[in-house]
């Protein structure tokens, strides 16, 4: 065994040599090839968290939309139910209102009938009275017309007090 | 044991096998690299895309286990080469070698150039024993590894990134941390400094080197006679294996104790 130090130089001529054409067309484009795809399954990932954090925003807004959509249904309910509530309250207002005014009307009508009758029963009752008066005091009355008078008065005061 | 091809270049000694093996590991390297980066994919990447994926996610993580990933980044490419280039080399001389002998020592020569490794080993054996007929082997395939002035040159560079890396980078901690805990111990220190560079390259060539030396044993055993050769069979079949094994680990951790060394010069101490 010998030292020679030109195999030493040679060496590193060699290495040195080997490690310019390497780097310059093997390993350099290697390298960036790497690189790039590490930066590509980065990128990748990234938006794989991305879509996820999408879908699960999407989600959220879906379950507030249908949580929305809920209420307003329950409320739509609500609503119809006070308004047809209302609506029956009114409906049997106006048949109270209605049947009142029937009534009141039937109860004037009564009234006013029975007035008339009262009327007329008394001018019938005067006639024929003064017609049986007169029948029975023919003779002993001869001005009707004072007669009559005479005879309305006092059915007045008994239709007054009845 | 084999002699390096080694010829005089006007007092520059090149060991021509080294340079084969440089070569062809440095080739097979990029070849591999290349291929396997030729149809680059983000979404869709092939076989050999994947295994050196796969390979660089492995460096990576054991840059980060050595110092934060932050400033170990820029040395991602580094270790990757160095962890290929060491596997690479530390498997070639596994698969077969190739030895020339030699006896005359003017017949050692190639093109045209003396082996002076070769003659020096004859001349030497004709004087130590004049009459006798001398021989030399020269192993021409072999790991690069399996050298030490190689696996050296390796971990010079290390050592020189790395206190290069402190002495410009992290100044004042670097310096700082010769003198501590007291500076007393600044020899001890530097003594430290100088086996890390030591033993990191001896132990890359020390195991790849043993591995080697075992192999040719046991083909010497094999050569040697019948029954050696079937008992050689068995034995260079665990010693292959195991030698995988070990020149997969000596990769590892040749490239490891990198980070660590770089790692610890560039280590700032905030956090005490």
């Amino acid at each position: 065994m010998s030292f020679v130090w030109e195999n030493t130089v040679i060496a590193l001529i060699a290495i040195g040599i080997l490690y310019f054409l390497l780097n310059k067309y093997a390993f350099g484009p290697l390298f960036s090839v790497m690189e790039k795809r590490r930066e590509l399954v980065q990128q990748q990932l990234n938006e794989a968290a991305q879509t996820r954090e999408q879908a699960a925003a999407y989600v959220e807004e879906q379950k507030s939309a249908l949580q929305e959509a809920r209420k307003e249904a329950y409320e739509i309910i609500e609503q119809s139910k006070q308004t047809s509530s209302k609506q029956a309250a009114q409906l049997l207002q106006q048949a109270k209102e209605e049947a009142e005014r029937l009534k009141d009307e039937a109860v004037r009508d009564i009234q006013s009938e029975k007035n008339r009758a009262v009327e007329q029963l008394r001018s019938e009752v005067g006639a024929v009275s003064v017609k049986i008066a007169s029948k029975l005091i023919e003779k002993e009355v001869s001005e009707e017309k004072v007669q009559g008078e005479l005879v309305d008065q006092y059915l007045k005061e008994v239709g007054g007090r009845s | 044991m084999h002699e390096a091809p080694i010829i005089d270049l006007g007092g520059f000694r090149l060991d021509l096998s080294i340079v084969i093996m440089l070569v062809v590991t440095c080739a097979i390297v990029f070849i591999v690299a290349k291929l396997a980066t030729r149809n680059l994919s983000v979404e869709n990447p092939g076989k050999l895309q994947n295994f050196l994926e796969w390979a660089a996610e492995f460096v990576r993580n054991m840059i980060s286990s050595t110092m934060d990933w932050k400033k170990g980044k820029p040395f991602l490419s580094l270790a990757m080469t160095m962890i290929m280039f060491i596997f690479v080399a530390n498997m070639l001389g596994l698969l077969f070698g190739v030895v020339t002998e030699y006896t005359d020592a003017d017949k050692a020569k190639i093109f045209g150039k003396e082996i002076i490794s070769v003659t020096e080993v004859l001349h030497e054996q004709h004087e130590k024993h004049p009459g006798e007929e001398a021989h030399a082997e020269v192993a021409w395939w072999k790991s690069p590894t399996a050298d030490v002035s190689v696996t050296m040159g390796l971990a010079l560079l290390v050592f020189l990134l790395s206190h290069g890396l402190g002495l410009f980078k992290n100044t004042k901690n670097y310096l700082k941390h010769y003198v501590q805990p007291y500076p007393l111990f600044l020899p001890i220190n530097l003594i430290e400094q100088l086996s890390k560079l030591v033993t990191h390259g001896v132990r890359l060539f020390a195991n790849i080197f043993a591995g080697e030396v075992l192999i040719s044993t046991i083909m010497t055993l094999a050569k040697a006679s019948a029954m050696g050769a079937i008992f050689s069979v068995p034995l260079l079949m665990v010693w292959d294996g195991f030698s995988i094994f070990v020149g997969a680990i000596q990769a590892f951790v040749f490239v490891i104790l990198m980070m660590v060394y770089i790692s610890q010069n560039l280590e700032t101490h905030d956090e005490h």
